[in-house]
Formats: structure tokens, sequence, C-alpha cells
């Protein structure tokens, strides 16, 4: 029995419901009072995580907390053909801890625009929208580049990785932090493409491709 | 003024893409069809970017409300909240001009005959090859100094050594040549003003080469620094005013009441049926059509006959429509079928639709008798793109009068044909096929007035709601004329006989009062005129049963009075 201590509006636990729904894996949601109740901070959920961040995922009696964590665990343990964590190439695993990596600068400018917009976080907002543009440059290079050489993902090869899943959120959200994607277009081709995942799913400020 | 918005790689199948001209935000897409659309990027309804909604290959569908607005002339065809009412016809989102050369995409903010095309570049021949476009945070005066200023390596060259770099300004941009060592490269550097403070370079070189990743990443690199430069001019400059210029969007133009058309293509598309193509006679856009429309085709002649436009969604290149040869023809369907020919030009109505098409049931029996299949097709078509489950039921008394087989084969196993059938033969197929009523089906149905009648009898004995079935008839019987009485016009503050052998619409006319019509036949409803008093002798085929019975709408062209007297409102 899997359990996810999971918040709907955060984009890192909307990636672990990403790979949960790509793995067909069913669990069991434990909502959050992230917004406005902050009960991740409480006392009685630091028992679960100490740092007191979401997500966390219980399975069976083993706990694990940070959303990449959780999903190269999950990877490991139900993805047989190693196809979202390549642990048997070298280069593949290289860059899709690379992109994943990436994924924690998209963390610290788009998703902190988004966290000022919507729940009025106190960061500073210039800074987190510059920052997001030059993440969003570097990736709309690499993409485009990838539409030529025919790469369709972030990591070379015919199948996405925990590359594009752990990139896709906060990327999908940034208009929500103001962050207007309309000089990306290679981006916003890219996003389309994972949308159309045979198991993909939504959260709130994500449409499906298609009328879905 | 033109400018490149897009290239090629941009409007790929089923994507929406987004820019910006001079501060106008526009939504890019291409059609299953090819042809690609410019519109302004908000929808009609609550200003919404139509970027984030569903390119569907034929329409695009607004994420909020479902707004549907078709390929080409940008009219909305669907608004789902309100099932029951054609959107109004004026509804559209504003188009802009839209061009492909070069391997780009061009539009324009000015309307009217300001430029009517794009510029053609001598120098890229014809075989242009698209570089990676660069957005740059600096306004176009400021990138296009910089790049009357490049200098480069051409690809493939040293790179180390000094190139020679020739440069000239061409409309929307610069035009360079380099060459070294017998290496040489040219290249046009586009640069569309995104707003007052960005723009995008758009870079196209005179021919692929061998290695081409490798030459996009070589001019990658080269414009990555002009981009630098020009970002660190313009964040030196003192901040300017944010304000843009406002932008004049074209609005629509009005909807003419008469349009001109070309026949582009005629042919028989099954015994005695002849199919034409109409395009717009000067190129442009035709009005958008709804499922369910036809069309008033005004003949050389005189006459005006109603053809339905059988056209799926997004077909909006022109308007297909069948037209079966009456052997009692009095000149209409005649002169179509024996002196009509391809490049003719024919004077048409914009649109009309009587025949509303819900899309808010999941289920729609649609039921044809014969050439009545010309609008089912194109209900049949709107339908199955939108997911929902359709049936056809065509009825043809041989295999040789099955027209338009092809859009039939492609709607597959939902159309079932009946050929040859008799009366009692087809009833029997009816009573079947209408068994239970359900209030997540409707039913619509198009053909001659018999068989209309028997699915109206075999409905009402099933117990289908009135609302559920709709019809669409192509001909009416005889008419009686003989009775004669008086009609009085209430705000004319006339009386009009009307005598044996005329018709009510006749009568007004003669009193010199201006009424539209159109067919002229009791089917399309444009004569009608609200009743005031008086009974009303119905011989038309348009209201429903419900509205002759309360009798307070007269069809003038063809219904009578049962009384002495009727006052009407006009």
């Amino acid at each position: 029995m899997i359990t996810l201590h999971d918040y709907v509006l955060s984009a890192n636990c909307y990636k672990v419901r990403l790979l949960l729904a790509q793995l067909n894996l069913k669990f069991e949601s434990v909502d959050v009072d992230f917004h406005p109740g902050r009960e991740h901070k409480g006392a009685a959920f630091r028992r679960l995580n100490p740092m007191g961040h979401i997500p966390v995922l219980v399975d069976e009696d083993f706990v694990i907390r940070d959303a990449h964590a959780i999903l190269i665990y999950l990877a490991r343990r139900y993805d047989d053909g190693a196809t979202w964590y390549p642990i048997d190439d070298a280069h593949r695993l290289g860059s899709t801890a690379q992109w994943m990596n990436f994924a924690d600068a998209t963390a610290s400018t788009l998703s902190a625009a988004r966290l000022v917009v919507n729940l009025g976080y106190d960061l500073d907002l210039d800074a987190a929208r510059t920052g997001g543009h030059e993440t969003l440059r570097v990736l709309d290079e690499h993409l485009w580049f990838g539409e030529r050489e025919g790469r369709a993902w972030l990591v070379d090869g015919d199948r996405p990785t925990l590359g594009d899943l752990t990139v896709f959120p906060d990327v999908v959200l940034a208009e929500e932090g103001e962050i207007d994607l309309l000089d990306y277009p290679a981006v916003r081709r890219w996003l389309d493409r994972v949308k159309q995942w045979p198991r993909f799913v939504v959260m709130p400020g994500v449409f499906p491709f298609g009328t879905g | 003024m033109w400018y490149p918005i897009a290239d090629h790689h941009d409007v790929i199948p089923r994507h929406t893409a987004r820019t910006s001209l001079h501060g106008q935000e526009l939504v890019v897409w291409r059609a299953d069809d090819g042809n690609v659309n410019v519109w302004e990027n908000r929808c009609l309804h609550r200003g919404v970017r139509l970027s984030i909604g569903v390119n569907d290959g034929a329409e695009l569908v607004c994420r909020y409300h479902a707004w549907r607005y078709a390929n080409r002339s940008g009219g909305c065809t669907y608004i789902p909240a309100h099932p029951r009412d054609a959107p109004a016809r004026t509804a559209a989102c504003s188009t802009f001009p839209v061009a492909e050369r070069h391997g780009l995409v061009w539009s324009t903010l000015a309307g009217g005959d300001d430029a009517s095309e794009p510029p053609s570049i001598e120098q890229l021949g014809n075989d242009a090859f698209v570089l990676r476009a660069r957005p740059v945070r600096a306004p176009a005066d400021v990138v296009l100094g910089l790049l009357e200023e490049l200098n480069w390596a051409p690809f493939g060259s040293d790179d180390t050594a000094d190139a020679a770099v020739e440069r000239t300004r061409v409309p929307g941009g610069v035009a360079a040549v380099a060459s070294e060592r017998g290496v040489e490269e040219r290249i046009i550097f586009f640069v569309q003003p995104v707003d007052s403070s960005r723009c995008v370079v758009r870079p196209v070189r005179s021919g692929e080469p061998t290695d081409s990743v490798a030459a996009l990443r070589h001019h990658a690199t080269i414009l990555a620094d002009v981009v630098e430069r020009a970002e660190r001019i313009q964040s030196a400059r003192p901040a300017a005013p944010t304000a843009e210029t406002p932008v004049a969007i074209p609005t629509a133009p009005p909807r003419p009441e008469r349009l001109r058309v070309r026949i582009e293509r005629k042919w028989a598309t099954a015994e005695k049926i002849a199919a034409f193509d109409l395009v717009e006679a000067d190129g442009g856009n035709l009005p958008t059509f709804l499922p369910g429309d036809h069309i008033d085709l005004h003949l050389p002649n005189g006459l005006i006959r109603q053809y339905s436009i059988t056209n799926g969604p997004g077909e909006t290149a022109h308007y297909r429509i069948g037209v079966k040869r009456d052997p009692a023809s009095t000149g209409g369907s005649a002169y179509l079928h024996d002196r009509a020919k391809t490049g003719d030009v024919l004077k048409i109505s914009a649109p009309r639709n009587r025949f509303a098409l819900r899309r808010n049931v999941p289920s729609t029996i649609l039921i044809a008798g014969g050439i009545g299949i010309t609008p089912i097709l194109a209900m049949a078509q709107a339908l199955d793109r939108a997911g929902l489950d359709v049936a056809v039921h065509s009825f043809v008394s041989s295999e040789g009068e099955v027209a338009f087989r092809d859009v039939l084969d492609r709607l597959g196993p939902v159309v079932h044909r009946y050929v040859g059938l008799d009366p009692d033969g087809t009833a029997g197929v009816l009573k079947h096929v209408l068994t239970s009523p359900d209030p997540g089906v409707q039913v619509a149905a198009c053909g001659p007035p018999p068989m209309l009648d028997a699915i109206q009898t075999i409905a009402d004995a099933a117990g289908w709601d009135e609302d559920a079935v709709s019809f669409e008839y192509f001909q009416t019987g005889d008419i009686d004329r003989s009775s004669s009485f008086t009609v009085e016009l209430a705000r004319s503050a006339r009386t009009v006989k009307v005598t044996a052998g005329t018709s009510v619409l006749d009568a007004i006319r003669a009193e010199g009062l201006d009424l539209d019509s159109s067919c002229e036949r009791g089917a399309c409803g444009t004569c009608a005129l609200p009743v005031l008093d008086g009974e009303v002798d119905h011989h038309d085929v348009f209201l429903s049963p419900a509205e002759r019975a309360a009798g307070a709408t007269i069809l003038t062209c063809v219904s009578r009075a049962a009384s002495n007297r009727l006052v009407l409102d006009l």
C-alpha cells in the first residue's frame, strides 16, 4: 500500500502523482493543509518528515521524503524496464540527473514566482522572474535543437525520463507566476508532447492536450 | 507592413503557437487542410487567450467555455452554453492576413490594400533554410543597428579569419553576405517587432548546408552574441515609457447580403446530382457556416434556389453543394446542370440556418431521404468531429443515387444505407430506428415531405418529445390558393385585399411595402410576420405543430387566412 502525503497545488507533489500514474500504481492521497494551515510545519507532520516539507511517500513501512528521492525510489522499485531512471546507461543516467537538477533551478525561479503571486510568499519576485527567463532560454534552445536532431525529450533516446517529468510541472505552471512563455515556442511544443503521454494526469492550472 | 511572425516549425499540426506583433498578441495555428490562421489571441467571450485552447484540426476551441471558431474566417460556430441557438453571424475573432514564404509565416496588422502580400526576397531563391529565431529583450531598431554592423565567418570556413561581410537593409530586416576564401553565405535577418521593447530575429539562409545541425549551431552562437549586446544596450538606456502604440484591430467586414462566388469545380457526384465547389470570387474568405446551413443561389435567369452546405467543420475554403436535377425544373436545377460551368460567377446569400444542431445531447439520429443527405453530411461530420455519437440513416432509390460517397465512406460504420425501399418499407425502418424515445438523443431529418410526414407520425406515436425532432424540408406540395380575404397591416395602417391566386406576400408588395423573402415556398421563414388577430391557414413547413397551433406567426409566401380577416404586425 502506497500513501502520498500530498497537496493538490504543489508542483513537487504533482511530480510524484505523474510518475505513480505513469507506473500505473494505485495509491492513497492524504491531503496536507499546506496553505493556509501550514500543517507541514506542525509537530504531527514533522514526526513523519522532520524537514517539514511535502511530499512524503510511505510504501508499506518505508518512509521517504523529497520529490526527487521519491521518484528515484519508485522508478527503481516499480519501473521494470528502467525507462524513467535509466540506470543501465551511464550517459542517459547522467543526463537524467542533470535535468533533475535543472528542475531545482526552476523551483527557485519559476516556482518561487508562482508562490509569491498565488500564495503571497515573501520572496524576491524580480529575481525569480529574471532567473526564470534564464532557465527557460536554456530549456528552449535545448529542445529546439532536439527537434532538429530527432530528440523529442530532454535526454537522448526514444523514451522520456525523470528529467522531463521533473522539469515539466514548474514550466507548465510558469504563467501562474506571470512568467510569459511567449518567447519559448519549443518549450510550448514540448509541453504539448508531455501532455500526450498515455497516462498523463492534470492538476489545477494544467490543461490536458486536446479536449481530453 | 508585413513581418514574419513564426516559422514553419512553429505551426505543427494540432498545436497553437503564440506570438506578438507591435504589441498585438496573436495565436497562430495550422488547420489539417494546411491553412495557417493568424488571429487576435483572445476569445470573444471572456477575453481568455485562445493559445491555451485546442486546435482540433478544423476549429480552435477556447479552453474556458468551449466556444468554437472556424478555420479561415474565425467565425464562431458553436456556443455550448446556448446549444439551441446558433451564434450571432457577426461573432468572429479578429483575423489578420497571412502568407507563407521563405519558410516563414508572415502577417500584417494593416487591413485593406495597404500591402496585399509580403515581400519576396530575391536573394533567398527557392531553397530558403530557416535558422533558429531568437527573441530579444530590446527594440527592433537596436537589433537592426547591430545587424547592420554584424561580422561573421560563413559556415564551413575557417572561423578565426576575418570574413568580408556586405549588408543592406531590406523590408523588415537586413540582408547580408559573408565571404571568406571562396566560401560565401547569404543570410537575411528579419526582425519581428514584438512590442516597443522586444523583438524576434528570424534569420533565413539561402540554401540548406550539408551538415544542417552544425550550421544551425554555428549561427545560434553568432546570434547569441548579437542578443547579448542588444540587451546590454537596452538595459543601459533610461527606462522608456511602457505605453504601447494602440493597434487598430481590423474589424470583421460587415456581412454582405449578397456574395459573389465562382464555381471552382463542378462534377457529377451521383446520377442526376451535380456537385459544385463555390469559392469567394475575389479570393477572400467565405462567411462562416454552421452545420445545417443553406445558401440562396441567385441564378442569372433570375431564379433563387436554396442549397445546403455539405462541408465538414473547418472546410472553409469553399462551399460544397449538391444539386439534384428536378424533372419538373422551371430553370433552377436545369440551369445548374446544363449551363453553369467552372469559372462562372454567381451571387449567393450569406449562409442561413433554421436547422440548429445541438451538441449537448450525447447522441444524434440523422435521417436523409435522397438529396436530403446534403445538410445531414455537414451535421454528421460536425458531430463526429466533436466526438459525439451519431448514426446516419440514408434512404436512396438506387445505388447510383448515392451522392458524396467519399464523405459517407469517411464517416464509416455510422452510416446505414437503405436502397430502393417503398413507403411501407421505409416506414418499417423508421419505426425501428425511432423505437425508443430518449432524452439523450436528438433526431434531425431532411427529405421529401411524405417521408418527413412519416417521421413526424412515427415519432409522435413512439412518444418523442417535439423538441427532440427537427426537420428540413426541401420541397413542398401544391398550395390551394383559391381563398380570398382581407389583411390589415397594423403599423402601416393599410388594408390589403388578397385575391384568389395571389399570396399575402404578393399583396403586401403590390401595396408598395417592403418585405424580405427567400425561398417563397414556406420553408425558410424569411417572410414570417407576427399575427395580431385572425386565424391562419398554414401551408408552410417551417413552423412546428405547436407554433402552428398557437397561430401567432404566418409565413406570408404560402399561408393564407382561415378567417375573413387577418391583422398582421407590419
